[in-house]
């Protein structure tokens, strides 16, 4: 054995752990669902070959397509909020106060808690008459809406609730921050800049390529969300409630529906793969349009 | 690798594959039949079971009586409330548990695709007459002539009442759905800007409430083996409903009230705190009142009718008890199904857990006299309009489509007739196994 082929053969035997996990736990079990939503998968029974039924079914399903645009909706209101709260969080964050540490706590405090805990917590946080988001809503005189039992305020309240624990990002964001050279800003001050151009001429630019990749995790976070509006919308246990109007039924809840209440595993594989592609789709069109915006410092 | 390992691997790559992506595994019932021999050393199985807290330690003593009274047989208990983790094991070829429970509607769906054991033979075998039980119960337990569950419990639904608010306003106890109109309308308070605090029939399952409405209109939401939710009698009592209790308080001012109204069979239940005046609901408050509301001076009434031939009718939904088909013990676990719902049994369980017995010969029985007023919802059970929801496969599409169209009527977004015919259009896709 050649020396070049013997340490080709020991590479692969110090990755086989991962290669090995990989193809049985993802590659194999991501074939094995494009396989079976052409099937009639019932979780039990030897599937049957469908063709693309259900595929066509989905098409046709007004459940599927309310599950898909709830989704969009939430992503393309939830994904810039994210973004911008989070930038804002951290830019307060990194100001030279005291107990700063305290406020970097208090901040991904949120994070740790149990996401079914904090599920039922916002359950009653925006109850329509004892709810704390509508009593604080009252005291400046706003008249709060009817989160959970609205078809329009449904998707909102999940947003909310969703933005609650933002601080994983915020703390990213931090990081950046420190990250950015203090001289450019004592330059730019120098130059006449004011904070605003401060921000836009410095701090993001030099933040854009982590605003790149928290775009593309916090966009898949929302195309797969499943968690907080499952918890909202819930009315026994063991089944999913999709709100009022269906208003809070995401594709995840949709997909998990048809897999495990309707045993309807083919068609849900099928959902799988065109999450999938749709997901692929949105990433490209990010990274796409990331050379507009932006910059990395080496260029 | 043989076609049934193949398929195995298959399935749990789907499953896998679904929850990654954004999907277990076809298994054919064991081929062993679970035989024990007789006079060797007992054979153990598990129960697992979807109760949880307080009910899971009210089932336990009733196993280890069971366990005390032979020694072919040890059950040990699992409290497993988890539908998913249920399904799961019984997709492989070899369970991990012998006997468990689950609700009459899904009977038909899990018969249909093999997963439960057929248990005509073995409840031969132990002597069990499923004569003895409630008939509309028996019918959900049955798919395709074969019977696959047994009912360890039933629910029906009467008309409770608050006697407190009823004095007050005057109202004497409805026998008639014009009666029953009436008394909501005396009994519901509104102030001047739409708020209303106090609701004359109120909706702890707008589902329940109003599929047994629909029953007691002489309607059905199954017929000749398909969802009808569009019988004439189901849109006739959703009519009724919405002229009565939705368009009399406005639907945004219902949604509104319903938005603050307390937990569920909690102290700050609204039929406890008085919020609402009447709800139509099961057997189990007349254990849970007594114990979370017990200043609380009610009563139960069968639910009005709407022509005495009409009368005492009722929704009934059935606890049952199965075998799974990959059990590793099956004549072991139908050994202690029989005694579940043996008299014996059954009298300890539905005590246990405040649930009506199915067992007709129990139907009498003094056991149930400590618990007051359970006499109006079991006999009930002896009424011929008594009716039950298909255990057809469609069943949890079915359901799903008619909690998001009652949830559209109770919204005002839709009327009866337009709700009722988007299901009916949905159901032409349901699952047919």
């Amino acid at each position: 054995m050649t020396t070049r082929r013997r340490q080709v053969l020991t590479g692969l035997v110090f990755a086989s752990p991962f290669l090995l996990g990989f193809a049985v736990f993802i590659a194999y079990p991501v074939a094995a669902s494009g396989y079976y939503s052409f099937t009639d998968l019932n979780l039990f029974q030897p599937p049957n070959w469908v063709g693309w039924s259900n595929y066509t079914e989905l098409a046709g399903d007004e459940d599927f397509w309310k599950a898909l645009w709830n989704t969009l909706y939430l992503t393309a209101v939830g994904v810039p909020l994210s973004i911008v709260i989070s930038i804002a969080g951290a830019m307060m964050l990194n100001l030279p106060v005291r107990g700063q540490p305290v406020f970097r706590a208090l901040v991904y405090l949120p994070s740790i808690v149990p996401v079914v805990v904090g599920g039922y917590l916002w359950r009653w946080l925006l109850n329509t008459q004892y709810g704390f988001v509508n009593y604080f809503l009252g005291l400046i005189g706003i008249d709060g809406p009817g989160w959970l039992v609205e078809p329009e305020w449904g998707k909102p309240a999940i947003v909310l609730m969703t933005l609650w624990t933002v601080g994983g990002t915020t703390i990213i964001y931090l990081a950046a921050l420190k990250d950015v050279p203090k001289d450019l800003y004592e330059a730019a001050s120098l130059d006449g800049a004011g904070p605003i151009a401060r921000f836009r001429h410095i701090t993001w630019p030099t933040l854009s390529p982590v605003t790149l990749f928290q775009v593309i995790v916090v966009t898949i976070a929302y195309l797969q969300i499943f968690t907080q509006p499952y918890l909202l919308a819930q009315t026994r246990l063991n089944t999913v409630g999709s709100g009022p109007g269906k208003s809070m039924l995401t594709y995840g809840m949709y997909l998990f529906q048809n897999a495990f209440s309707f045993l309807k595993m083919g068609k849900a594989s099928a959902m799988a793969w065109i999450l999938f592609l749709v997901t692929l789709a949105i990433t490209l069109v990010i990274l796409l349009s990331s050379r507009r915006w932006v910059h990395y410092g080496n260029r | 690798m043989s076609g049934v390992h193949r398929r195995r691997m298959l399935g749990a790559a789907s499953v896998l594959a679904v929850a990654a992506l954004g999907a277990c595994s076809p298994s054919t019932p064991d081929s062993s039949n679970g035989s024990e021999t007789p006079g060797s050393a007992p054979t153990t199985i598990t129960f697992s079971y979807l109760w949880g807290g307080a009910e899971a330690e009210a089932i336990e003593p009733i196993i280890a009586d069971f366990n005390a009274s032979q020694d072919e047989v040890i059950v040990e208990g699992i409290s497993s409330p988890d539908f998913q983790k249920q399904l799961t094991s019984m997709s492989s070829s070899q369970g991990t548990f012998d006997i468990s429970d689950h609700f009459g509607n899904s009977v038909g769906s899990w018969a249909a695709k093999g997963i439960l054991e057929p248990l005509d033979d073995y409840l031969a075998a132990e002597g069990v007459d499923t004569a003895d039980f409630v008939p509309a119960a028996m019918e959900q337990m049955t798919y395709d002539g074969k019977i696959y569950s047994v009912p360890i419990a039933v629910h029906s639904f009467q008309l409770l009442y608050n006697k407190t608010l009823l004095e007050e306003a005057g109202v004497a106890v409805p026998t008639t759905m014009d009666e029953l109109a009436a008394a909501i309308e005396a009994l519901t308070i509104q102030e001047a800007d739409g708020t209303i605090t106090q609701l004359g029939l109120g909706d702890p399952s707008p589902a329940t409430t109003l599929t047994t409405l629909g029953y007691a209109f002489g309607g059905t939401w199954d017929a000749d083996g398909a969802p009808s939710p569009t019988d004439p009698s189901n849109v006739e009592a959703l009519t009724w409903y919405k002229e009565n209790v939705i368009d009399l308080v406005g639907a945004g001012n219902l949604v509104t009230f319903r938005s603050g109204l307390g937990e569920y069979l909690s102290a700050q239940d609204p039929f406890y705190v008085g919020k609402t005046a009447m709800v139509i609901d099961g057997e189990w408050r007349a254990v849970n009142i007594p114990s979370t509301a017990p200043d609380l001076d009610w009563g139960v009434t069968p639910i009005p009718y709407v022509t005495t031939g009409l009368a005492e009718t009722t929704q009934l939904t059935a606890s049952t008890l199965f075998i799974p088909a990959n059990a590793q013990h099956k004549e072991a676990a139908a050994t202690f199904l029989a005694y579940l719902v043996g008299q014996e049994g059954m009298t300890a369980f539905s005590l246990a857990l405040g649930n009506l017995p199915s067992r007709l010969d129990l139907l009498d029985s003094p056991a149930y006299d400590g618990i007051g007023q359970f006499s109006v919802w079991l006999d009930a059970l002896a009424s011929d309009n008594v009716h039950a929801l298909s255990n057809a496969p469609y069943a949890a599409e079915y359901a799903t489509d008619l909690d998001a169209a009652f949830d559209n009527l109770m919204r005002g977004a839709a009327t009866p007739q337009e709700a009722m015919d988007k299901v009916q259009q949905n159901a032409l896709g349901y699952a047919t196994n």
